[in-house]
């Protein structure tokens, strides 16, 4: 049956040629189409993460529902000393963040004072990255600010100016320093840039008597993708109920959601776009059928049975399939894999970004060999229901009334 | 007929919104007076803490407040003002004197559980409310206020369980615009200071926060005394932090 259906693929070339090709197209598409789209998406996370946010963050439980100076961490060297000898750690970092009013001579406004470790955070965070103006922190820049650019007009401020900042300190005491105002940044989220301000954790430790304390840890990975593995170890290594751990996916909630529905969208489309191929293939194949009705009487006359003819349209698919298959896989794959390399550059957005200097403009593409087997698998099957409708059609004649079929 | 119900029904409706705001007026008057100082212990008890602090404060109706800490000694002569619904406070550690943006009114003063606008006392409870009464049980009434529309209040509404043979509050719940109970003003130990009644026990308790609540003690209160208004003016923040 095999060798049978291989002279038929032979003889209706125009129906052979068909098939293949739109195969051929709609696998490429298909397979480049989810590489890209998979991939803008863990561009878009990763540049999220890069900003502020960190792969994992650990928190005393109660802190992001209910906040304040009640659920700090309390010993934090004794946590970080433990995250140390968890592998998949690529670095972390601590950071105190309390609200506060931020007032210069004639202005003043509700802010978010954050703690950071200047050296450490230049590796976990792009906030050094987006410096405008001035400088960023370092070790030995005591009462230094570093202001989003939106704070700064706010509050009309120039570089060296000083603004006094007064809260609450660790201890619920009152808290007031005098800060210098030393560096600018712009992320581009003019919320954030409008509401935080950063300095030295050395030097805030010692006005909100914070230390050992942290509001959090900030942890980046060597690789994303094994988020939950190293979450999990993190939480048996550290052992406490009183702390939580979350991964990205929970801190960036929305932005998950945003992704998933954006997903959606993306498969609807492409699914839209397959099912016309496939009705084109099942198309194509009930017309080639349609022509051969006398020839499968014959067949079914000299003792085909029902299965052989199904067993014949099978093969036939299935040869030509692979063949196409086999052909756009090594050139989908191999442009999923270029362009994950090289990843496509959108010039007008490119300018855009980096006025901000946080975002990447940079489109790359996801190689996942998983990824791509499914996708043929998808193909696959796509191109077997499609000669399931033809097969029924061809056996809703019975043997003889075929053989006369004009 | 029918006119006698609607005009009985008519006047006991307006009757009773007389009585609750007469009521509110009497409690407000004793709050304040014509013009009142008060020294005040303040205990601040949250999960990991507890801080003490001493305070003193003039005020002169609902418009003008000066509040000066005197202990402890870390906090010592800062000072606050409130005039004509704007707040100052001078710090003197950092020789500032910094005007609170209304935006910051109902953030937490000072770690404790009352914010910057129950400090200054800026939002009337006679100015900004329309009282109703919901119960009467003897002595005690129940007065549900909702804001005026054009009131600059956050609270949607405030339930207050008010004795009437002394016009003072016993239990003031504060509910956020979901209908939610956020804290809870509970007073006690009510003492008479010349014509006014005036509870010198207060704590408040806010319904998020297990283990967490202030407790306010009035040591002294002077009702209707010659404030010089110096008190009331800007530079008294930094002359009267010394």
């Amino acid at each position: 049956m095999f060798r049978f259906a291989l002279k038929n693929i032979l003889f209706y070339r125009g129906r052979s040629i068909t098939t293949f090709a739109l195969t051929f197209i709609s696998t490429i598409l298909f397979i480049v189409y989810v590489s890209m789209m998979d991939g803008s998406h863990k561009s878009m996370l990763e540049n999220a993460l890069k900003v502020y946010t960190g792969a994992i963050e650990i928190y005393h439980k109660d802190y992001r529902d209910i906040g304040g100076n009640e659920y700090l961490i309390e010993d934090v060297k004794a946590i970080t000393n433990k995250l140390s000898t968890i592998k998949g750690i690529q670095a972390y970092t601590t950071r105190y963040e309390t609200y506060g009013l931020l007032s210069s001579k004639e202005h003043s406004a509700a802010s978010m004072l954050a703690g950071i470790e200047p050296e450490k955070e230049k590796d976990l965070s792009s906030i050094a990255r987006a410096l405008r103006e001035g400088e960023f922190l370092d070790e030995d820049s005591g009462n230094c600010l570093y202001m989003g650019k939106g704070l700064v007009e706010k509050l009309k401020l120039k570089l060296g100016a000083e603004v006094s900042f007064i809260g609450s300190a660790s201890d619920d005491s009152f808290a007031a320093e005098i800060f210098k105002l030393c560096g600018v940044f712009k992320t581009g989220s003019s919320e954030f840039d409008s509401s935080v301000s950063f300095v030295n954790r050395t030097y805030f430790d010692k006005v909100m008597y914070t230390d050992n304390k942290a509001s959090y840890i900030n942890i980046k990975l060597d690789d994303l993708d094994n988020v939950d593995q190293v979450n999990e170890k993190i939480i048996n290594i550290l052992n406490d109920e009183s702390l939580e751990s979350l991964t990205w996916k929970t801190l960036m909630k929305t932005m998950v959601e945003a992704m998933e529905v954006d997903s959606i969208f993306g498969y609807i489309s492409l699914a839209l776009f397959l099912v016309v191929i496939f009705f084109v293939i099942m198309i194509y194949g009930f017309i080639n059928v349609s022509s051969r009705i006398k020839e499968f009487g014959v067949l079914r006359c000299i003792g085909l049975c029902r299965a052989d003819v199904f067993s014949l349209l099978f093969y036939e698919i299935v040869i030509l399939s692979s063949l196409a298959v086999a052909l756009a896989t090594p050139i989908a794959a191999y442009i999923c894999y270029y362009y994950s390399i090289n990843p496509i550059v959108i010039e007008g957005m490119s300018e855009m970004y980096k006025d901000y200097g946080i975002v990447s403009d940079e489109i790359p593409f996801d190689f996942n060999l998983l990824t791509i087997s499914w996708n043929l698998g998808v193909i696959y099957l796509l191109n077997i229901l499609s000669v399931i409708y033809p097969y029924f059609y061809i056996n809703s004649f019975r043997p003889i009334e075929a053989t006369r079929h004009v | 007929m029918y006119r006698i119900f609607i005009l009985i029904l008519t006047l006991t409706t307006v009757l009773t919104a007389d009585e609750a705001r007469l009521i509110i007026q009497k409690v407000d008057n004793n709050i304040r007076g014509k013009n009142i100082y008060m020294k005040i212990s303040m205990k601040i008890v949250s999960l990991r803490h507890t801080r003490s602090m001493q305070m003193e404060n003039w005020s002169q109706g609902s418009k003008k407040s000066f509040v000066k800490i005197v202990y402890p000694p870390k906090d010592r002569g800062i000072t606050f003002l409130s005039l004509d619904n704007q707040m100052w406070q001078y710090v003197p550690k950092i020789e500032r004197t910094i005007k609170i943006p209304p935006s910051m009114m109902l953030q937490n003063w000072m770690g404790s559980n009352i914010t910057n606008d129950d400090m200054v006392k800026q939002s009337s409870i006679v100015e900004d409310y329309t009282p109703r009464i919901v119960k009467r049980e003897g002595k005690l009434v129940t007065m549900e206020l909702i804001p005026k529309e054009e009131a600059a209040v956050v609270w949607a509404k405030v339930v207050s369980l008010i004795d009437i043979s002394t016009y003072t509050s016993q239990k003031d719940i504060f509910y956020d615009e979901e209908g939610e109970a956020v804290r809870v003003f509970l007073y006690d130990k009510v003492k008479k200071f010349g014509e006014y009644y005036l509870p010198t026990y207060w704590r408040v308790e806010p319904m998020d926060k297990d283990n967490s609540f202030t407790e306010i003690i009035l040591e002294d209160v002077k009702y209707d005394i010659s404030i010089s208004d110096q008190y009331f003016r800007k530079s008294a923040l930094k002359r009267f932090s010394r």
